[in-house]
């Protein structure tokens, strides 16, 4: 955050008057067809989703195909299996499965012979206390507004947060992964620093707050760090650690989910 | 058991240098010994590596050394004594030398109207005979000739179009010294580290020009008593001050000002001087209608002062200081600052004609502050270093070809890596990181030795030691960062210690008056490590010793050269070839988070790397027009167990190619013109090789580290400096310059996103910091 900070304002500051960017091409290579697991398992009712796809060359559409005919579980602590049934080709689906707060539960994806598992500890759920709006003090645009999330973190405990923020039900395009090394037990004001969707009043807002665990921290960190893209760089980009084994694309996460919505005046 | 035998060696090899060097006393004959200072003749500023040779004896000569000294021994005699100094006239006094004595010379510059001068320090042919290679000295005049961006003349900027050096990017003061990383430099300012040499992000430097005397960079053959960075030296001297007259000079930019003045503070005797500059930029903020950005505050300023005293021949003291900072602020929303501060006092002391003493209390901090201002989510996070350097150097001529130096370090580190303070209803906790304390000491003996007429050696020793104190919780990592286990400490209690014993060795052979060939061996250790994970300058850098956890840096580094000169002299040429191999070098594992981090430590991974390439320098050092070209052939490739499978890859500061032109043409007396071309192949880079969807946003997948290149770079900037008409009471100048004349879009970072024009594809999107002509004009006078 504090590093995001400089940069927004060090490009307001200076290097706009001389910066350009311009769109260019590229010959890149392309190492596609790799599986890609994206498993999420949360305490809310209702149907857990398990999504395997491939990846595909940079230079294709967003059009990813997906991974059909696999054998797709989720184990909880007490030996129980739940089966993922597949619905839309590679989206697998469970409709009996509700996380719990401290349950280590594991996955297990087998595609083509090879069997990928992963484990995760659902954390404890903290409540998102509400989310505020303001006037956006980097923002030239008048009226632009700056969301922020209000909450508790739970003192003595390690916590992690993953933020998802939508405007106008249209995804930000940015990572926001929190962990509470500088927060722990404080009531916590966190504003969305984001500069993919400008929000003025009329809009609607909806901010999804999931508690995850560290390893899924790691994995959503080591990603929101590549994409700060200010003077120099950010970190060399790389495929984040996951926790699936042997590796594949993606992570198996159990966190609890929240939403919250807000409209702009 | 690996210390006593490496202390073992250490103490036959001193042993066996004094054997030798007794055996050549005993055998010279009745020799006498010139010796004393070298100044310049209006200013009384003591100029370094000036030469003095006899014109009888073409073998024996010498240089000053960095405080002005220099001592000749030659056997009795009536000789013809040549001081030569670039810039100055030469001195050539007819000398019966028979007693041994002090003569001190004084040199008259020539008129700066009446001649450009260039490049390497010495109008003669010891860039041939010297041992030393991997070196270079640059002029002021050479520096405040080069345009750069804005007008601002940069000493680090300039070093960069010398071969085997790089620029970090453009706007950036960093570099890269034969395929080191940017902190493997050891900047020093009359000697005191300087641990952030950048201002803004690193568009400035923080050496102000106007306060400048002398820069050497040593970028291989590092002589022994140069220590504790893997690739190169920059050893920057400031200014004594005019001991005859007080002068007061500036000048107006366009985004700083800059003022010296200087003076006797008893007339031939002792002198002060003290220069600024600060940047204006915030006054345009003030100007916005903006009420946020009124309130705003972006600005940086430097303060270089020195004063010297002259008690007699033999006893000189020294006292300088630096103090800079960076200052950007956002009103009532977040402030930060950050700077250097240094303090040197020296002592020099003349023990007899052939020993020379300078004892040195250096001290050196660098901090930073952040602070958030906003009431839910304010702190105040500060860092610092702050080191505390006692050295004794001593030079010794023995009477026969050997110039000895030896002395000892004793450098005290405190690191506060991090302490942040925050109020009740801030988001953030107060915390502190644990202060860090060591020593890094060192004791060095390096010997010159004219072997034969044609045959010179340069070998020393440097023993370092690495020493991480008490008090405070050590603990110790296992490969995936998980605590193995905790100690803890108390006050001055070792915790790990390092010893190192660093070889140098280079040697000249002379082919003919006119050409030579040297080669250099030479090991070096750091224990004094960067760790940030972006490439750029950012005032978070923070500073980690050696410990438990993170072995010393070791360099090994072979070098081969050819240097020849032509046309008595104007001409140099020089082809170097280097090979190095890096230990223990430093890298982040994936999600690293460095800031005020206790376990810091248990987020690096380690790995070794290996740099090789031709450097190629043509200079014509005189006449109307001069300059130089420099071309670099290179690779630099680093290893690590958790990246690219173990295998090899290029580091981001591998560039295959460089090419640096430097053309300077005087056309009359009132106008010089000057230009340079720049040519890089792009750094390496990660590229993305595919694409997925991953928490409902485009995600690249990766295959290889640095398996791509951004596209190579290249600028031209010219500039021109218009002499105001000769006055007797004030002068005045003009310097104008264009950077990126043909408006050149050079590479500096390129990002994937979601394409705007076409839904559903990514593009690649490439930033360009300067593509755009930048015009700039300064005005300088003296008075």
């Amino acid at each position: 955050m504090i590093r995001i900070k400089f940069y927004i304002y060090f490009f307001i500051a200076g290097l706009v008057f001389y910066s350009c960017k311009r769109v260019i091409d590229l010959q890149l290579g392309n190492n596609s067809g790799k599986l890609v697991i994206e498993a999420n398992i949360t305490n809310n009712p209702g149907t857990q989703i398990i999504k395997l796809s491939q990846n595909v060359a940079l230079s294709k559409t967003n059009i990813y195909p997906p991974v059909t005919g696999a054998k797709v579980t989720v184990t909880d602590p007490f030996g129980n299996i739940y089966p993922f049934i597949e619905g839309i080709p590679g989206t697998y689906s469970n409709q009996n499965l509700i996380g719990k707060s401290g349950n280590n539960y594991t996955m297990s994806v087998t595609v083509n012979g090879t069997t990928y598992m992963a484990a995760s500890t659902m954390p404890n759920f903290v409540n998102l206390d509400s989310i505020t709006y303001k006037n956006d003090n980097f923002s030239s645009k008048a009226g632009q507004k700056q969301i922020t999330v209000h909450f508790q973190d739970p003192a003595n405990e390690p916590n992690q947060y993953r933020l998802i923020l939508y405007v106008n039900k249209k995804q930000v395009n940015s990572i926001f992964a929190l962990n509470d090394d500088f927060i722990d037990g404080r009531y916590v004001n966190l504003d969305f620093q984001q500069n993919s969707i400008d929000i003025f009043p009329g809009d609607t807002v909806f901010v999804e707050m999931d508690c995850i665990d560290k390893n899924n921290y790691t994995y959503w960190f080591s990603l929101q760090q590549q994409q700060v893209n200010g003077p120099g760089g950010g970190v060399t980009p790389s495929n984040p650690p996951t926790n699936i084994s042997p590796f594949s694309l993606g992570y198996f996460s159990a966190h609890t989910a929240q939403i919250k919505t807000l409209i702009i005046k | 058991m690996l210390l006593l035998s490496k202390i073992n060696f250490m103490v036959k090899a001193v042993l066996l240098l004094l054997i030798i060097l007794s055996t050549q006393v005993a055998l010279s004959q009745k020799k006498i010994t010139l010796s004393g200072s070298i100044k310049d003749e209006s200013t009384g500023e003591l100029l370094i590596g000036a030469s003095v040779r006899i014109k009888e004896l073409p073998q024996n000569g010498t240089a000053s050394n960095s405080y002005g000294f220099y001592s000749l021994t030659i056997p009795e005699g009536d000789y013809t004594i040549i001081v030569t100094y670039i810039g100055y006239e030469n001195f050539l006094k007819q000398y019966p030398a028979h007693i041994s004595e002090t003569i001190n010379f004084s040199l008259t510059a020539k008129s700066i109207l009446k001649e450009v001068v260039i490049s390497a320090n010495k109008p003669n042919n010891d860039n041939v005979t010297s041992a030393q290679m991997g070196t270079e000295k640059l002029s002021m005049t050479q520096i405040n000739n080069v345009p750069v961006v804005l007008g601002e003349k940069d000493i680090l900027k300039t070093i960069t179009l010398i071969p085997g050096v790089k620029s970090a990017g453009e706007g950036n003061t960093g570099f890269y010294v034969r395929g080191g990383a940017s902190d493997q430099n050891l900047i020093l300012l009359d000697e005191a580290t300087v641990y952030n040499a950048s201002h803004l992000f690193g568009f400035f430097s923080t050496f102000n020009s106007d306060a400048i005397k002398d820069v050497s960079l040593f970028k291989g053959g590092m002589p022994a008593e140069y220590g504790g960075r893997l690739s190169s030296v920059l050893d920057i001297k400031m200014n004594d001050g005019n001991n005859k007259e007080y002068t007061v000079q500036g000048g107006l930019g366009l985004i700083s000002s800059r003022l010296k003045v200087e003076g006797p503070i008893i007339k031939n005797k002792g002198s002060f001087m003290v220069s600024a500059r600060r940047t204006y930029v915030d006054f345009f903020l003030k100007a916005s209608t903006d009420s946020t950005i009124k309130g705003s505050s972006l600005y940086f300023y430097d303060l270089n002062a020195k004063a010297n005293y002259h008690f007699d021949d033999k006893n000189a003291i020294y006292i300088s200081g630096y103090f800079g900072k960076d200052v950007i602020g956002l009103k009532g929303i977040f402030g930060t600052n950050w700077g250097n501060s240094t303090g040197t006092v020296r002592f020099n002391h003349l023990f007899s004609s052939r020993l020379f003493s300078n004892t040195s209390l250096v001290f050196s901090n660098y901090n930073y502050t952040i602070q958030s201002l906003q009431t839910d989510n304010n702190f105040k996070a500060t860092s610092q270093i702050t080191d505390i350097n006692l050295k004794e150097d001593l030079q010794y001529s023995t009477g026969g070809s050997h110039t000895i130096k030896f002395g000892i370090n004793i450098l005290h580190h405190t690191i506060a890596p991090g302490d942040i303070t925050t109020t009740a209803n801030s988001s953030f906790n107060s915390k502190s990181i644990e202060q860090r304390y060591g020593f890094e000491n060192a004791a060095y003996i390096s010997d010159n030795w004219k072997i034969s007429d044609n045959i010179t050696l340069l070998y020393g020793l440097r023993f370092s030691g690495m020493f991480l104190l008490g008090p405070g919780t050590f603990s110790s990592y296992d490969i995936s960062g998980n605590t193995i286990n905790k100690n803890t400490f108390s006050s001055n209690q070792l915790v790990k210690g390092y010893f190192n014993l660093e070889p140098r060795v280079s040697a000249s052979y002379q082919l003919d008056d006119q050409s030579s060939i040297k080669a250099s061996y030479n090991k070096n250790t750091q224990n004094i490590h960067l760790l940030s994970n972006s490439t750029s300058s950012t005032p978070t850098d923070l500073y980690v010793m050696s410990s438990n956890n993170i072995k010393p840096e070791i360099s090994d580094q072979l070098s081969t050269g050819y240097f020849k000169n032509f046309d008595d002299n104007i001409f140099e040429f020089s082809a170097e070839i280097y090979y190095k191999w890096m230990q223990n070098q430093i890298d982040y594992k994936d999600g690293a988070q460095l800031i005020a981090n206790q376990d810091v430590e248990s987020e690096l991974t380690f790995g070794s790397g290996r740099a090789f390439g031709l450097e190629l320098y043509l200079k014509k050092k005189f006449g109307q027009f001069n300059g130089w070209i420099g071309y670099t052939l290179s690779r630099t490739e680093l290893k690590f167990d958790a990246i690219n499978n173990g295998n090899y890859y290029p580091a981001r500061q591998d560039r295959t190619h460089d090419i640096s032109v430097v053309s300077i043409y005087q056309l009359n007396k009132r106008w010089t013109f000057s230009s340079t071309f720049i040519y890089g192949t792009g750094n390496a880079v990660t590229y993305p090789t595919g694409k997925y969807q991953i928490g409902g946003l485009t995600t690249f997948s990766y295959s290889e580290r640095n398996g791509y290149r951004l596209p190579s770079s290249n600028r031209i900037d010219i500039g021109a400096t218009l002499e105001g008409k000769e006055h007797k009471k004030y002068h005045s100048s003009w310097t104008f310059s264009i950077y990126n004349i043909y408006a050149h879009h050079d590479p500096y970072i390129i990002t994937f996103q979601d394409s705007k024009t076409v839904p559903n594809t990514t593009e690649a999107q490439e930033t360009s910091i300067f593509a755009t002509r930048i015009p700039s004009v300064t005005w300088n006078f003296k008075f």
